[in-house]
């Protein structure tokens, strides 16, 4: 499916989009908060850099790119870019819901035991239902990558949900966010 | 037991294979109870992440609902209802006319963040053009707590409200926290200065009249100023390329303590914890270094 959000001006369209481009950014960022800065930073970038945007583009497209290329930009910027990007469980789980609220801890955990770019991917095609080349323009990645890392990661998923069911209660439950397998 | 990647039936879960691929793991499917539970493993995942997601866009939607429609120029704070709109609009109409005549509007005033050489309240000459600030402070006699509590439902949604001024006025714009100082943002809108954006944010606290914090581009670096105007005091400064104006029912020493609360508040984008932000919670707060 292509991105199908088309504005012939760009801020009636990022406002419409808001909460899809903070889902985004939470999912990136892994913590609310700063997801809220990271977009208000990209949202003035773009505002002020308006004529970057070539008319027929796919808004959510471009904007989702240029959030991620704002936040690349930063990373690479700080002394310890690694650890920089490290999240917090509890702060990442609370992007799933409030703390009243059911939530899949299951895979809240497992979104936030990958890296970033694996979790955008995830978003782009499963949530936003972006197909392969679109979600590679975002991340700057070619479509075979995407697709490789879908597996990847579904796969690994499905691995670790079938190993939860078939362990004893005792042995499920002794931690909130199982590490899972590696994968990079 | 059929082998089939994981690459196959990831494609087949995702919808991404060819019918004549699709029909042949489905017949796979029908015959390999392995292959069939790692698809159903596999659908499991899938379900779940776009659960998942879901979940994260669904308490967005809710802290940031967007607008009906995109906003017009002049008032493009969205209202609650296009009723209200013009029933606040009648009014503050009618109450300026009744202020024109009542107060001998305009008055003159200094500048907002001027160099304090200005003198206090005149008589209007008729030879002099009135200012923006004479105007905006003369329509905070306008604003009573009716105004607020009856006329117009608070805005829902602060975070966009602040990065629609921040867009108007400028980023380097302040939207303070005053909670501490006992005032509640009530709501914000933006009106217009000649030709130049106004920003209007207004606070009520436990008692009394509102109080207003008005914002426009402004030059350079001024200090606050205070003036009186009958019951109303005002502050103004400039700061960061804004001329502000505070404006409300309270003495010399209330309104620059607020005012230099606003002041010494950090920027959103500098705060570790902003008031309000574009979206939910906080504005801007850079992701700390760690």
């Amino acid at each position: 499916m292509q991105a199908e959000e088309f504005h012939d001006s760009i801020r009636p369209g990022l406002i419409t989009m808001l909460p899809r481009l903070k889902r985004f950014a939470d999912l990136l960022v892994g913590a609310r908060e700063e997801a809220t800065a990271l977009l208000r930073r990209s949202l003035h970038v773009m505002l002020a850099e308006e004529h970057r945007y070539q008319r027929g583009m796919a808004l959510d497209l471009w904007a989702f790119g240029e959030i991620y290329r704002l936040w690349l930009s930063e990373l690479r910027d700080h002394v310890n870019p690694m650890g920089h990007a490290k999240i917090e469980d509890a702060r990442f789980a609370r992007l799933f819901g409030e703390e009243d609220e059911e939530i899949d801890t299951v895979t809240a955990g497992f979104l936030g035991s990958l890296p970033p770019q694996q979790r955008l991917t995830l978003l782009l095609v499963y949530g936003e239902r972006f197909d392969h080349i679109d979600a590679g323009r975002v991340l700057d990645v070619p479509a075979d990558t995407i697709g490789a890392r879908l597996v990847r990661i579904t796969a690994a998923f499905a691995d670790r949900l079938r190993s939860r069911g078939q362990a004893t209660p005792s042995a499920t439950i002794e931690t909130l966010y199982p590490q899972g397998p590696e994968l990079s | 037991m059929t082998e089939l990647s994981d690459d196959l039936l990831v494609a087949y879960v995702d919808g991404q294979l060819a019918r004549k691929q699709t029909s042949a793991v489905e017949k796979v499917l029908e015959q390999d109870d392995v292959i069939a539970r790692r698809v159903d493993a596999l659908k499991d995942a899938h379900s779940r992440l776009e659960a998942a997601f879901e979940a994260i866009l669904t308490g967005e939607e809710a802290e940031v609902a967007p607008p009906p429609a995109p906003p017009g120029p002049g008032f493009f704070v969205p209202w609650a209802t296009a009723a209200k709109v013009g029933l606040a609009g009648t009014g503050l109409i009618a109450a300026l006319v009744l202020a024109m005549a009542g107060y001998g509007w305009p008055l003159v005033m200094p500048q907002f963040a001027g160099d304090g050489s200005g003198a206090g309240d005149v008589e209007w000459t008729g030879s002099l053009p009135s200012s923006w600030q004479d105007e905006v402070v003369r329509a905070q006699t306008l604003l009573t707590r009716a105004t607020l509590e009856v006329g117009l439902e608070s805005q829902g949604n602060q975070d966009l409200v602040a990065f629609q001024l921040a867009q108007a006025i400028g980023p380097s714009l302040k939207l303070p926290d005053l909670a501490p100082q006992g005032f509640r943002f009530m709501r914000a809108q933006l009106l217009r200065a000649g030709d130049e954006p106004l920003a209007q944010l207004l606070f009520l606290g436990t008692s009394g009249a509102p109080l207003a914090l008005y914002a426009k581009k402004g030059e350079g670096a001024a200090a606050p100023s205070f003036k009186s105007h009958g019951a109303i005091g005002s502050v103004a400064w400039s700061q960061d390329g804004i001329a502000y104006l505070l404006a409300g029912e309270a003495d010399a020493g209330r309104l620059m303590k607020l005012a230099e609360a606003i002041r010494t508040e950090p920027r959103a984008e500098e705060s570790a914890e902003p008031p309000y932000s574009l979206l939910p919670h906080t504005l801007a707060a850079p992701a700390p270094a760690q």
